[in-house]
């Protein structure tokens, strides 16, 4: 898959994430929102109301359409929580 | 950490461009203070570049006023202030409390003497066919992914929307290597050029747009006026996206219609301000279109009506980091009076001073926020299958239909078709569900009113609140 990151910017430290159940890379500072967007990932979770997919809308916070579970916390904001080593991520992507 | 309980002289909410300006200053008296944010990094969403532990990112000349906030947030972590970061406040109550969750995890009742709201703007949306499809992004949003993560949203993208900002989005692409497919700009080219005169009395606006329009005309991106998006297609995720022309009412004018294969849509229709908090604090709101719609009433020393609360930044009026500057000192200095802490024979010229300076800064405001106006006919013309609520699905027929079965206010119209009541409680549709009453009901925003607010204001876990009575 392609990668999105901006190739001017040195980044110093990679870790993994786990999305799903699969190994993705991401690297510190970045926020989990960007590691999927740059990993090639556009939906994020399935309207609770349409069963439609959704992906991030905002990036900042208000609209709440990033919410994931992260590290086992149900409906957090992937926008705004940064990565680390070991992460576990579940997208709320029911396809 | 902070203990459940405490009390601070002063709680600052928000670390964007004011309120990192007020804590700046008042870090130099003997106060308790506390400012939160629910970023993760501070300085709101002016302030942003790549995190140390990220990365490096080849130099690139910073302009003066970015330089000055950045001196700030370095000044105010060395201060002895209590700084926390991914804080949400969800609430606000009598006596001077008011209920914080840090980071998914624990919350904290706290009281203050002095409660400062900085709680800055968001973006204002237009809804069309399609803005729900994957894809489909906030101009926000890319200026986010770009600066503090250095990640691109896709490496080919189409703009569209209306303002200034639009173009500052495509100047940050363009440089970090994206193809633009176009800026689709919903007001007419006459729109911009009233706009200079003013420019030329806020130099640094000038350089910054001035970089930003060469950067455009070089990189030969096709900038349109008067187009209006119709609708985002795609399967799972955006495919194509459908644009059209408008006329001088912002009516589509058929036959128009384009097709731009893209995976990205940058979409933004300029700010409203977050009055989320104040609201539900009681300080008096006032609905000014020139000054960006509904804002924190405030006088000049940036008091609000409630005693105690002060309002600074973007939420008294739609205006960039000069005037959240400004208004931010001013606001630390009234908060110095209050206490009694000023040096008597400075502060009085100072604050003349910069009060002087705040009249020049709001004939600016008024100017910008002229440039975002959507016109009556364009929002009249959301189809009837069009999503407005994004979190509850509620389309624009819904919407319709409530308003001819009588809801003549927000609260009645939330009650029948649950629009407002998802996870994001307004923050995206409630602006353009104002409009479409204003206009359907054909009248006065004051009249139409408010969604009421009720906390917790973002959604928050029974586990978090469990530790609420410890102290």
């Amino acid at each position: 898959m392609e990668d999105l990151r901006i190739n001017s910017i040195k980044r110093k430290q990679k870790i993994k994430l786990i999305v799903d159940g699969k190994k993705v890379t991401a690297y510190k500072g970045e926020t989990v929102l960007a590691a999927l967007i740059a990993s090639g990932y556009k939906i994020m979770r399935t309207n609770p109301v349409s069963h439609k997919p959704r992906g991030a809308f905002c990036g900042m916070g208000i609209c709440f359409e990033c919410t994931m579970t992260i590290d086992g916390i149900p409906n957090t904001r992937a926008c705004m929580t940064e990565v680390h080593e070991g992460m576990t991520v579940e997208t709320n992507d029911q396809k | 950490m902070i203990k459940n309980n405490s009390r601070y002289n002063i709680i600052i909410i928000g670390s964007g461009f004011s309120g990192i300006t007020a804590a700046e200053i008042l870090a130099d008296y003997n106060f308790s203070i506390l400012l939160i944010d629910e970023n993760i990094h501070f300085g709101g969403q002016l302030l942003r570049k790549i995190p140390e532990e990220l990365g490096e990112y080849p130099s690139e000349k910073q302009e003066k006023i970015k330089r000055v906030g950045f001196n700030f947030i370095e000044k105010v972590k060395s201060q002895k202030i209590t700084l926390m970061n991914k804080t949400i406040l969800l609430g606000v109550y009598e006596n001077n409390e008011i209920l914080i969750e840090y980071n998914r995890k624990k919350t904290f009742s706290l009281k203050y003497d002095v409660l400062l709201f900085a709680t800055g703007a968001r973006e204002k949306f237009l809804p069309f066919k399609g803005w729900t499809l994957p894809g489909v992004y906030s101009t926000g949003m890319i200026q986010v992914l770009m600066k503090s993560s250095g990640v691109l949203p896709a490496r080919k993208m189409l703009i569209a929307g209306s303002g200034l900002f639009l173009f500052a989005a495509a100047y940050e692409f363009l440089k970090n290597g994206g193809k633009l497919l176009g800026i689709m700009e919903q007001s007419p080219f006459w729109n911009k050029i009233k706009f200079f005169p003013q420019i030329f009395h806020q130099s640094s606006k000038f350089s910054e747009g001035g970089r930003y329009l060469s950067k455009i005309y070089f990189s030969k991106v096709p900038v349109k006026y008067q187009r209006h998006v119709i609708e985002a297609r795609g399967e799972k995720s955006l495919e194509e996206v459908v644009v059209g022309k408008i006329d001088k009412n912002g009516e589509l004018i058929k036959g128009t219609e384009e097709t731009y294969q893209t995976e990205a849509l940058a979409v933004g229709y300029g700010f409203v301000a977050n009055i989320e908090a104040p609201q539900l604090a009681g300080c008096q709101l006032e609905y000014s279109q020139e000054k960006g719609g509904w804002i924190v009433k405030v006088n000049d020393s940036m008091e609000t009506s409630q005693d105690n609360i002060l309002a600074a930044g973007e939420i008294t009026g739609i205006g960039g980091a000069q005037k959240s500057l400004n208004e931010g000192k001013i606001a630390a200095h009234s908060i110095l009076q209050k206490f009694g802490m000023e040096d008597k024979k400075k502060v009085a010229p100072l604050l003349e001073k910069l009060k002087k300076e705040r009249k020049h800064h709001m004939s600016f405001v008024k100017c910008f926020n002229s440039l975002y106006q959507i016109k009556p006919k364009t929002i009249l013309g959301i189809p009837d299958d069009t999503i407005i609520c994004r979190c509850e699905n509620i389309d624009m027929q819904s919407i319709k239909n409530a308003i001819q079965m009588g809801c003549r206010n927000p609260n009645s119209l939330k009650i029948f078709t649950r629009c407002t009541m998802g996870q994001c409680q307004g923050r995206i549709c409630a602006p353009i569900i104002y409009d479409i009453l204003q206009i359907l009901c054909n009248k006065s925003p004051e009249d139409i009113g408010l969604f009421s607010v009720r906390p917790p204001f973002k959604p928050v876990t029974i586990k978090a609140l469990q530790n609420i009575h410890e102290s």
